[in-house]
């Protein structure tokens, strides 16, 4: 039977990428039918483009995922991706993913954040998150480079009765009238609005310091 | 709202674009069997200048609008999106009408320049047999969200 | 009577505040038969594109009552057409339509309802969820001749936020007003809400 045709035996299927501050992973399953010994090769294709071209690196593999990031890169660009699935002494299985593109696909982790008690403060430091989105001078995007309209959501959990917000683009903040030696409990999600984007949190639980004035 | 240069457009949220096309993207895309031809290419694109992206944005609704999204009407039924067909179609109808770009003179090659890169998307759309073109446009929308959100300020 | 005619449902009219938007008529009455009525829709791209097609409502195909829920069909600032007819049985009626179309920057839009409360000398403000199109602008202020207005964009709902820090000894009044993008309108402000603070006045 042709291969991927309805009655060639399934050794293939949810192909799909995984991406996550634009680190895309090509994932996959076996199927009902594929003995242990399938092997998988990976091939990607810029959507636009006729040639599909090898991922060196995923040719005759065992394993069920391939690192695309490099290959998927460009912001500008949708991509698709095949793998196909051998058994031995069989016929080739290929499977095509759905088309991909990062700026719409791919997931905000939380933030890295430093979040520093002081008296009747709390300071929260954000640090920038890096992708591996390579710029023409080599250096590597910040998610605040690709995203114009990122922004950072902080709330203050005032002992489970009322929340303090601050918000906005800088990465320096501070929750200021706090009751020393308190405990709070702080997230910080970052949010791109244009995409709808928004991370999981990142918690902190921290205790003011004790007032010795 | 959206800001195409001296074009500005209040109450159409681009979220709401998203959310009604995400909701039919999966079964349009994949009806899209031609992964060879790209019709918002790149080049339809890059580097438009903001005095440009008025001209560019009103031409390509107004053929997605009155060509594309009419004609292709019939798969919207078959595959009982229309719904969200409905809500997308009337957002970007919003837009389209609040775009009055300028006619006057000094605009002409602005203006120009603008159909050429229209031009560059109509002659590939022409390549295509109808149905294949009228598939693969509205299976590029994203694209042309993807360019609308350049413009958009919250 | 399985031969007399259904008559079209009458007075169709929508009801709508705060983005929800609600469509009445005069009811059907065949006695000893159960009348259901279909309400159906078009957005203006449709009616100018396209105006054989109307769109069968998200929760009102069919309805047995006299209303319909149309706010989740209502995803645009234009002019929508609606209409409603009844069936009994296999017979159906003629369609009534709602002249004229409803756009839903009609709504009425009303002050938001507030609770206002302080927690040691913290201001703080619950505002009720009246849904994701909605923001609200709050000012407060300290009750004092010449005290400055603060204000704010509140978008979190449904949970008490923090405004401000509060003086000691001094009283300190909220107002709100919602916002909705969609149709780029503002509801008036709510009555203000003041609370006063516990302890010595500081000296002005």
């Amino acid at each position: 039977a042709a291969p991927g045709t309805e009655d060639s035996p399934a050794l293939l299927q949810y192909v799909k990428f995984q991406s996550s501050n634009f680190e895309n992973i090509l994932t996959w399953e076996s199927g009902p039918e594929s003995p242990p010994d399938t092997t998988y090769s990976v091939e990607y294709k810029t959507y636009g483009e006729s040639v599909w071209l090898a991922k060196k690196g995923c040719q005759g593999i065992t394993r069920k995922s391939c690192n695309l990031t490099m290959e998927t890169g460009n912001l500008t660009e949708l991509y698709y991706a095949k793998v196909t699935a051998v058994r031995p002494g069989g016929q080739p299985f290929p499977k095509i993913s759905e088309r991909f593109s990062s700026l719409q696909h791919t997931t905000i982790k939380p933030p890295d954040v430093t979040c520093v008690p002081k008296v009747r403060s709390i300071q929260m430091i954000i640090h920038p998150t890096p992708t591996p989105i390579l710029a023409g001078d080599g250096h590597r995007f910040t998610l605040e480079e690709i995203f114009q309209d990122l922004f950072y959501r902080l709330e203050l959990r005032v002992n489970h009765t009322y929340q303090m917000h601050l918000g906005g683009q800088q990465r320096e903040y501070e929750f200021l009238g706090l009751t020393p030696e308190t405990e709070f409990l702080g997230t910080i999600m970052i949010l791109v609005p244009t995409w709808s984007k928004e991370s999981a949190p990142y918690v902190c639980r921290v205790k003011t310091l004790p007032d010795w004035t | 709202e959206f800001h195409f240069g001296p074009c500005h457009v209040e109450g159409v949220a681009l979220l709401e674009l998203w959310k009604a096309f995400g909701a039919m993207k999966d079964i349009v895309v994949t009806q899209d069997k031609i992964m060879s031809v790209r019709l918002l290419k790149q080049e339809v694109f890059q580097n438009v200048s903001d005095a440009e992206s008025c001209y560019l944005a009103h031409e390509l609704l107004k053929f997605y609008l009155h060509t594309v999204f009419k004609d292709y009407y019939h798969k919207v039924v078959e595959f009982k999106i229309m719904k969200s067909f409905s809500t997308l179609a009337n957002n970007l109808f919003v837009i389209m009408s609040k775009l009055q770009p300028r006619q006057e003179n000094e605009t002409v090659s602005i203006r120009e320049s603008a159909h050429r890169r229209f031009l560059l998307f109509w002659s590939a759309f022409k390549q295509l047999n109808t149905e294949a073109a009228l598939t693969k446009a509205f299976g590029e929308v994203d694209i042309l969200l993807t360019w609308m959100g350049k413009f958009y300020r919250h | 009577d399985p031969g007399a005619v259904v008559p079209a449902p009458q007075n169709l009219s929508v009801h709508s505040a705060n983005m929800k938007h609600l469509l009445v008529w005069s009811p059907v009455i065949l006695p000893g038969e159960t009348v259901h009525y279909w309400v159906e829709y078009q957005g203006e791209y449709e009616s100018l594109y396209m105006s054989h097609v109307w769109i069968p409502s998200s929760w009102c195909s069919p309805t047995p009552g006299p209303e319909c829920d149309v706010t989740d069909d209502i995803t645009a600032t234009v002019p929508y057409r609606l209409r409603v007819r009844a069936t009994s049985g296999p017979r159906a009626s003629a369609w009534s339509a709602l002249k004229p179309p409803f756009n839903r920057n009609s709504t009425l839009l009303l002050p938001p309802r507030m609770a206002v409360r302080k927690d040691g000398s913290h201001l703080v403000i619950e505002l009720e969820d009246l849904g994701p199109q909605f923001e609200f602008f709050v000012t407060f202020w300290r009750k004092a001749p010449g005290a400055k207005e603060h204000a704010k964009v509140v978008r979190s709902v449904g949970f008490p936020v923090y405004l401000g820090a509060m003086e000691p000894g001094a009283v300190y009044c909220v107002k709100a007003r919602a916002l909705v993008r969609a149709i780029a309108r503002r509801s008036a402000f709510s009555q203000a809400q003041c609370v006063e603070v516990q302890g010595e006045a500081l000296p002005l």
